[in-house]
């Protein structure tokens, strides 16, 4: 590679890694945060399932 | 007493909640716009200079190539969504005190939640940055410190939300504390202002010095992540709304 072009261009392969992760990283906050939202309305759609199974039973 | 629900609250189940899901989806459609455009329209920025010049394509290149900058069309964005979802704490936390309906409450803890999800977004991409940049996990620079304090305030918001047993005033605390972190978020936005830094340039001014292939990107990610913010909140906010029926409906069958 032309050494002008190498100087250039330095920094982008060096640099490759942490753009990555830090893309990565954000999308893996919001992806987590959003499978807790979803794990919580889980638990209170079963909550709210034995509930009214409980309320059917004891009528 | 805090106020239980009431026909004066805002509405749950209505028109913002049939939107939310379609925020979402169009947020998510709307940051990865900004992403591709990102990586394929807006240029590298100019680092420090090489020895000599070299044309790349039809463009004469004088400086090195900075890829680390692209990290900036996505940190900025989810910065301003938790600065955008403070503003709604400390609105709702103002309308608790007013009002002391715990609709309101809820409505604050949810937007502080949102608000510590952007913030640790900001934060990761940050330190990213800052990493390759400066070779060191952290840097006392004014916009860092400020942005430090305000993520240490959200989780002594929370922290301060489980300490306390009684609910009204959890409600009260929690309000008087969600105003006070909000205090700092003007700090956090203008200090790049009151002392200047290499580390943060103002971008929100007349002439920001980003060219128009930089600025779509990030005007892509801004609203896209504006409008993921949004949906999250309204789903965090059913579900939260959803837990609290069904604890209620528990403990009057208890009774």
């Amino acid at each position: 590679m032309d050494p002008i072009l190498a100087e250039i261009y330095s920094t982008v392969l060096d640099a490759a890694p942490f753009v990555i992760a830090a893309y990565a990283l954000l999308f893996l906050v919001l992806c987590g945060y959003v499978a807790y939202i979803m794990t919580k309305l889980k638990r209170t759609e079963k909550k709210l399932a034995a509930l009214e199974e409980h309320l059917d039973e004891s009528k | 007493m805090a106020k239980g629900n009431t026909a004066a609250d805002p509405r749950v189940g209505g028109r913002l909640d049939a939107l939310a899901p379609w925020a979402l989806v169009v947020g998510a459609l709307l940051a990865t716009a900004g992403f591709v455009v990102n990586f394929t329209v807006a240029p590298l920025v100019n680092g420090a200079a090489v020895s000599e010049p070299a044309l790349i394509g039809d463009v004469l290149v004088g400086n090195k190539l900075l890829l680390s900058q692209k990290i900036f069309y996505w940190h900025m964005p989810v910065a301003i969504a938790s600065f955008a979802a403070l503003v709604f704490t400390a609105y709702y936390s103002v309308r608790f005190l007013m009002t002391k309906r715990s609709c309101y409450d809820v409505r604050a803890k949810t937007a502080t939640e949102i608000a510590l999800v952007f913030v640790i977004c900001t934060m990761v991409t940050g330190e990213m940055w800052t990493r390759f940049e400066w070779g060191v996990w952290w840097t006392w620079e004014p916009r860092l410190t400020t942005y430090f304090i305000l993520m240490l305030m959200i989780f002594g918001y929370f922290i301060l939300r489980n300490a306390v047993e009684d609910a009204e005033r959890r409600a009260v605390y929690a309000s008087v504390f969600g105003i006070l972190v909000f205090v700092d978020v003007p700090i956090c936005f203008l200090i790049t202002r009151l002392i200047p830094s290499s580390v943060h340039p103002v971008i929100f001014r007349t002439d920001s010095g980003l060219s128009p292939e930089m600025m779509a990107p990030l005007m892509l990610s801004l609203v896209g992540f504006a409008l993921v913010a949004f949906g999250l909140y309204r789903l965090r906010l059913r579900v939260q709304l959803m837990e609290d029926s069904l604890s209620r409906i528990q403990d009057k069958l208890e009774d």
